[in-house]
């Protein structure tokens, strides 16, 4: 459908829409025309995405003298591929209405693990091993070598793609990662190379968050974005996390070995150079007496991560004279790595600021703060000029420089903390030294500098006061919308007894006890016997799952659930847990049904769906607090007390809940929809506690769902199930009849 | 079929060189492999010999149309067209060509003919007899009707397969079996173990081997290594056992030494590679919207903190590098065996031979893999499934919902269903009737007891007395036996009357229901009539029906007493709906003889 916002026509692939999204462009518009930031929650199932893709898409169409870009963030690659399949039928849509006009450029972007084609290279592990099997065909230097010497190994897809120049280019339409393999391996070009080249030119960009967030990635990728952006951040519920985890590193044993091991490796090379090619060594030394810490012009396939550090907070300034030389470098960081291992041998933890911690370094190994600032680029310049590309081999180094540099830049919303073993198993020595970021509005204020838009979105932000203030920024517009609804098509229920009518929780106290285990299996147990198709469990940590599932294994519980549904269960393996979740799913299509085992804020709570038959019902096992006794939690918690007065307590409960909510509003995805929702814990009947549920949770929960017993639950489930499903039993029926007709 | 009762067959016909020639007069001749025409005329120039293997399929024109046409076509693309001087005699030729071309089709070629088929004339192709033939062979009750119809002459080959179309196409499409699935449920590795002495029994069934070695692709193939050669079957499932039980104390360090010392253990203790493997090749199949692999590839932070807040658990466990291949996870352990039974019985193989069964499951297991490399058609599914997911339902307009066809492989069991429903509307009537009794008042009871008495007084009796009490056990036994039977019905699906019968009865029966449906459908079919040859059908069938009458009446007759009321309640629909045909017949001859004397042409 086509309709009119003030000034925008607005095009929306449906010939509905419903009123929440009416208003949610509405809102979004205003603060287009604002040039400001806004903070916008909805409930999922409302169509978020689609709205927010429609109206910001027409928006541009209809300035088109002053083009803006459209960078969207999420916070997977799978979140990726669904948004830019929701593009691909907008933009369909919008192509028959206006035609040629409405054609745009629109891509996903993502590492090279996920787009190369090369069969060689994409056949490796992990993302960094991918990267330097790449570097080892593609870097200039080998390039040159294969020039000469034809028995050296190239990347066939890299040289066509070299070859083509600026021919090599993307023609207007949406491209998922798929679409971008398929593109590159007909025209034989690298599609990594040719989606980093085309994103300066894209008027929509989909990739990850850290691509924006952390300094890292963002120097070598969204470096060169114009002003005129609207940047979108969906389910952005975790942004302050990521935003601290960006800045954030953490040093154990293993590290500082192989950072020994990479440091004895680059002297031997260094010796090498010296015996063939002094000038190299030289050239380097004059360049960085030049101040440019890096070769002007790297070729795109040299191109590494860039500095850890914000742009604003990096020196403009010389490399100090005394690492400018390598050997004297190279010296500098195997004084700071025995330094740091000399701090892990402590017996106790130790928690300290940046500036305790320089002054020490600076005392005990004599390297002072300006040192520890450029040894990130100083690293980069030597491995570039040692011709490194095995550059997976060289990570722990890496971590090292970047801690170094981070360390070094900041002063404050950072701490130290080492910790000689696990709070949980003060029997084994595991050293680890952390530098942790409190501070969440440091990664993502020159997101909020640069771009005259941003937009926070997601379907839980409540309360959503409290964004601006970890995220230090001022919105135009920032509302929560609720959801209209004709039917109730969700079911929340507190349920905080057991069939015996003891409590149920996984407080401290309570949490190994076997009746509260037993409790849960029964609950469950009832459950798969009157809910048809997909449940999905929530638990709050894997070993608690691990454990509790175990139990019911011993038991016999797991066996009488599982005459009822299949069971599939989360693991911390991802290739596991995907192929896990894909049976899930045939499970749920083939009739059968099946239950998910999973984790709150694991993998699979943050962005997989459990929409229709997928999840009829999803039940949250406990509440999910932080491991509070974590260092680095408390140290965070302190520091947003004092800067932020936010209390301890208010913000656990509000983290935990989110997760809760999070977790519980997978099931739903569009009103035609409907799930139950169990949160089966105590804690969930207090009011301070569930308060900070968002609304349209809270607006659905009755009172009398608030204190629920294990058969109260069943019963209440098994009316649900009936009244929700008898028009969907019906369709089933009529179509059965008239199918029995004709097979007679 | 038809090449089996009739070697062959001489007909009266015309050869024409195309459909506007008058023809020749002459005779055909077909035998299995050949067909000759002689012309009536000696001096004339047409004389065939032609085999069937040169033909590659047949037409012909409508029963009912102006003329009774064959047309043979040849491969080189030459045709012969037949011109016979009646229907019946075209329909036995053309029923004796269809299947001699299937056979020498059989024999010879491999590939199909797709020519032009013309709108009017129906034109069977090798593959498609093929398929007919490949139907009967499979379904022992189709091949029964096929004989007593199509070869007793009742209805031609074309009007049998006209009803069961869809048959045909299913077919055509390969239907997958219906299969038992595994069962859902895990072997427990619980040791049975007596008190008195250090022994541990497992118990093994040729199921749950089944399953192990389904679940575990390391543990077949060590089986299909190791045994007979290396070790006897026996002393495998030993050894397998001893390290279930190694697992089952979750003592790694002990397992680990086991291992050390003993290779053929280590091959249990250790993780399954194979499972590794199979796993990176099916992770590239999956839906993208769910591939959180992908993920892992796009990050950038190297962090341990990773799942904001939730603590991780695997960092702890650093002990010792060297006893990680025998650590084995409950969950792995749990999403394996589920996909299995989701995978359901991939094999079709007697559960007792433990080698072919290993032996099938690794071929089925390569076989899938090999196919996955390739599968251009899965990309597509995947993509169409994402589109589908990504629109909002109901926003869009309604689609129709993706259903599956229901598969009633079993008609006894909805036979069965039609029975309880007779069962319980005449039980209504009776209930109904008891309370017409009630209400009869001692007056009236008394005057018609007073009749029955007067009558017995005039005409005596016929029959001689019964003891009554002997009546009265009679009449119980019946009573308990039919309301015993009325109760049982329905509540125990695996019971039923039919299996209470004598076999020959009830095979009896079954094949009159089977054969009494396909005729009544044709009959029913044929209505309203429109052409002769449709009146020459209803007539033709409903003879064929009123020769099965009888026959159920004898059925009803020769059973046991005891069975007799049910055989009747069985037999009674059938002779219902006969009846109903008989007499929807009967009007309508009646209306027919009533209008041809208004219209001569009787149309």
């Amino acid at each position: 459908m086509k309709f009119q916002i003030e000034d925008v026509t607005v095009y929306f692939p449906y010939d509905n829409i419903y009123p929440e999204q009416y208003a949610y462009m509405v809102e979004l518009k205003r603060a287009l025309d604002a040039k400001g930031h806004c903070l916008l929650e909805m409930p999922t199932g409302t169509g978020k995405t689609i709205a927010l893709l429609s109206l910001i898409t027409s928006y541009a169409l209809s300035k088109p003298s002053n083009p803006i870009k459209f960078i969207y963030c999420t916070r997977t690659v799978h979140e990726m591929e669904k948004t830019l399949s929701e593009l691909k039928l907008l933009h369909n849509y919008q192509l028959q209405h206006l035609g040629p006009a409405a054609k745009i450029l629109a891509l996903g972007l993502s590492s090279r693990k996920n787009l190369c084609i090369n069969p060689t290279v994409v056949s490796a592990e992990n993302r960094d091993s991918v990267d330097a099997a790449c570097r080892k065909l593609t870097a200039s230097w080998v390039r040159e070598l294969a020039a000469e010497n034809p028995r050296i190994p190239t990347c066939s897809f890299f040289e066509n793609y070299e070859k083509s120049a600026s021919e090599a280019i993307l023609p207007p339409g949406v491209y998922t990662l798929q679409d971008l393999r398929a593109y590159g391996k007909l025209k034989g070009w690298c599609p990594y190379f040719l989606a980093r080249h085309m994103v300066q030119l894209a008027n929509v960009v989909v990739y990850s968050y850290q691509y924006l967030l952390d300094p890292k990635v963002a120097g070598i990728i969204s470096k060169e974005m114009q002003r005129e952006s609207v940047v979108v951040f969906d389910e952005a519920h975790n942004i302050d996390n990521v935003c601290i985890e960006a800045l954030s590193v953490s040093v154990r044993m293993q590290t500082l070995e192989g950072a020994t091991r990479n440091i004895n490796r680059m002297s031997q090379e260094i010796d090498r150079f010296k015996a063939t090619d002094a000038g190299r060594l030289r050239a380097e030394y004059n360049r960085l007496v030049e101040g440019l810490a890096l070769r002007g012009d790297l070729p795109a396939s040299d191109a590494w991560l860039a500095n850890p550090a914000l742009p604003n907070d990096i020196l403009k300034e010389a490399v100090p004279g005394n690492i400018r030389r390598a050997e004297h470098f190279l010296s500098v960081l195997r004084r700071l790595v025995q330094y740091i291992r000399g701090r892990l041998q402590t017996e106790n933890v130790e928690k300290e600021g940046p500036v305790a911690f320089v002054a020490s370094v600076n005392t005990q190994a004599g390297i002072d703060q300006k040192m520890l600032r450029f040894c990130y680029d100083r690293l980069h310049s030597l491995m570039l000029t040692l011709e490194i590309s095995d550059t997976d081999e060289f990570l722990h180094i890496q971590t090292i420089c970047d801690f170094a540099t981070l360390v070094g830049t900041y002063t404050r919303g950072f701490s130290i903390i080492i910790e000689p073993f696990d709070e949980r198993m003060p029997h084994i020595p595991d050293p680890v030294l952390q530098l942790c970021c409190h501070d969440a509005s440091l990664a993502i204020k020159p997101v909020f500098e640069r771009f005259q838009s941003v937009v926070i979105t997601s379907g839980t932000l409540s309360p959503i006061d409290l964004y601006p203030r970890l995220l230090n920024f001022n919105p135009v517009v920032s509302r929560s919308f609720t959801m209209s609804l004709t039917r109730d098509c969700i079911c929340p229920m507190v349920l905080t007894r057991g069939s015996d009518q003891l409590p149920v929780s996984t407080k401290y106290d309570l949490r190994s006890d076997p009746g509260v285990e037993k409790n849960y299996g029964k609950l469950l147990l009832e459950m798969v016997s009157v809910v048809p198709d997909g449940i999905v469990c929530f638990f709050v940590s894997y070993s608690y799952m691990d454990g509790i599932v175990n139990s019911w294994h011993e038991t016999g519980l797991l066996k009488e659930i599982m005459q009822h549904k299949l069971v599939f269960i989360e693991t911390q393996d991802v290739v596991e847990t995907t192929l896990a979740l894909d049976n899930y799913r045939k499970a749920c299509d083939c009739g059968r049904g099946a239950v998910f085992f999973s984790v709150a804020r694991g993998k699979v709570a943050e962005g997989i769906d459990f929409d229709r038959h997928y999840g009829r019902l999803v039940i949250m096992f406990g509440v999910p607090f932080q491991y509070t006794l974590s260092r680095i939690l408390l140290a965070r918690l302190e520091y947003l007390r004092d800067t932020f007065q936010i209390k301890e307590g208010d913000f656990l409960t509000f983290d935990a809940l989110r997760q809760a909510a999070q977790c519980v509003g997978r099931v739903i995805r569009s009103k035609a929809d409907y799930g139950m929702m169990i949160f089966a814990d105590k804690r969930y009947s207090r009011h301070d506690k569930r308060s900070k549920l968002p609304g349209w949770i809270l607006s659905h929960l009755r009172d009398a769902h608030l204190n629920l017993s294990t058969d109260m639950a069943a019963h209440i489930a098994r009316e649900g199930i009936k009244e929700e499903g008898s028009q969907m039993i019906i369709k089933v029926a009529v179509l059965d009849l008239s199918i029995a007709c004709d097979s007679t | 079929m038809a090449d089996k009762q009739q070697q062959v067959v001489v007909k009266r016909a015309r050869h024409k060189s195309s459909v506007k020639d008058p023809g020749t007069p002459g005779v055909l001749k077909m035998t299995k492999d050949r067909f000759t025409f002689m012309a009536n005329d000696p001096s004339s120039p047409v004389k065939l010999n032609v085999e069937f293997r040169t033909i590659k399929g047949h037409k012909f024109t409508k029963d009912g149309t102006k003329q009774a046409l064959l047309n043979l076509t040849q491969d080189q693309g030459g045709n012969y067209i037949f011109e016979f001087e009646n229907f019946p005699d075209r329909n036995v030729c053309k029923d004796f060509v269809a299947s001699a071309i299937a056979l020498s089709g059989e024999a010879g070629r491999t590939v199909p003919e797709k020519s032009a088929v013309p709108i009017q004339d129906e034109q069977l192709s090798a593959a498609e007899m093929e398929r007919r033939i490949k139907l009967l062979q499979e379904d022992s009750d189709l091949q029964k009707l096929h004989k007593q119809f199509v070869i007793g002459g009742i209805l031609s080959e074309a009007e049998f397969w006209a009803t069961r179309k869809k048959l045909l196409e299913q077919n055509y499409s390969r239907r997958p079996k219906q299969r038992v699935a595994l069962k859902n449920d895990m072997w427990s590795t619980k040791p049975l173990a007596d008190g008195q002495s250090n022994r541990v029994t497992f118990n093994l069934t040729p199921e749950i081997i089944l399953q192990i070695f389904a679940e575990k692709p390391a543990v077949r193939q060590a089986y299909l290594n190791f045994v007979p050669n290396k070790m006897t079957e026996k002393e495998f499932w030993t050894k397998y056992s001893r390290a279930e039980y190694l697992h089952s104390t979750k003592n790694v360090i002990a397992a680990a030494a086991e291992a050390a010392e003993d290779e053929e253990l280590a091959v249990f203790l250790k993780q399954d590679d194979m499972l590794v493997n199979e796993a990176r090749k099916k992770i590239r199949q999956v839906d993208p919207t769910l591939d959180m692999e992908a993920d892992e590839g796009d990050d950038y932070m190297h962090l341990p903190i990773q799942d904001h807040g939730l603590p991780r658990n695997d960092n702890k466990d650093v002990l010792d590098s060297q006893y990680e291949p025998y650590r084995r996870s409950f969950s792995q352990h749990l999403n394996q065996h589920a996909a299995v039974v989701l995978q359901g019985r991939v094999i079709d193989v007697e559960l007792g031979d433990t080698r072919s069964v290993a032996e099938a499951l690794a071929r089925t297991k390569h076989a899938e893999l090999a196919k996955d490399a390739s599968d251009v058609y899965l990309d597509k599914e995947r993509l169409e499934r994402i589109s589908r997911m990504t629109e909002i339902e109901d926003l869009q307009a309604p689609r129709d919902p993706a259903v599956a066809p229901l598969s009633i492989k079993d008609p006894r069991d909805y036979f069965d269903s039609q029975q309880a429903n007779a069962f319980s509307t005449l039980g209504d009537t009776v209930s109904g009737a008891k309370q017409l009794k009630c209400s009869v008042s001692t007056r009236e009871a008394y005057c018609s007891l007073k009749e029955c008495i007067s009558e017995i007084k005039f005409q005596g009796l016929t029959e001689p007395t019964i003891n009554s009490e002997v009546a009265f056990k009679v009449l119980n036994g019946l009573a308990q036996n039919i309301s015993s039977n009325k109760y049982h019905l329905g509540r125990n699906p695996n019971e039923s009357i039919l299996d209470s019968l004598p076999k020959i009865t009830r095979e009896e029966l079954l094949l009159h229901w089977s054969s009494i449906q396909e005729l009544l459908k044709h009959f029913w079919s044929s209505y309203p009539i429109t052409t002769k040859y449709l009146l020459t059908k209803a007539t033709k069938l409903k003879d064929a029906m009123s020769q099965i009458y009888p026959k159920l009446q004898e059925i009803k007759e020769s059973v046991q007493s005891d069975l007799r009321h049910q055989v009747s309640l069985l037999v009674q629909p059938m002779l219902q709906a006969l009846d109903a045909a008989f007499a929807h017949y009967d009007a309508d001859v009646q209306n027919r003889s009533a209008r041809s004397g208004e219209r001569p042409n009787g149309f």
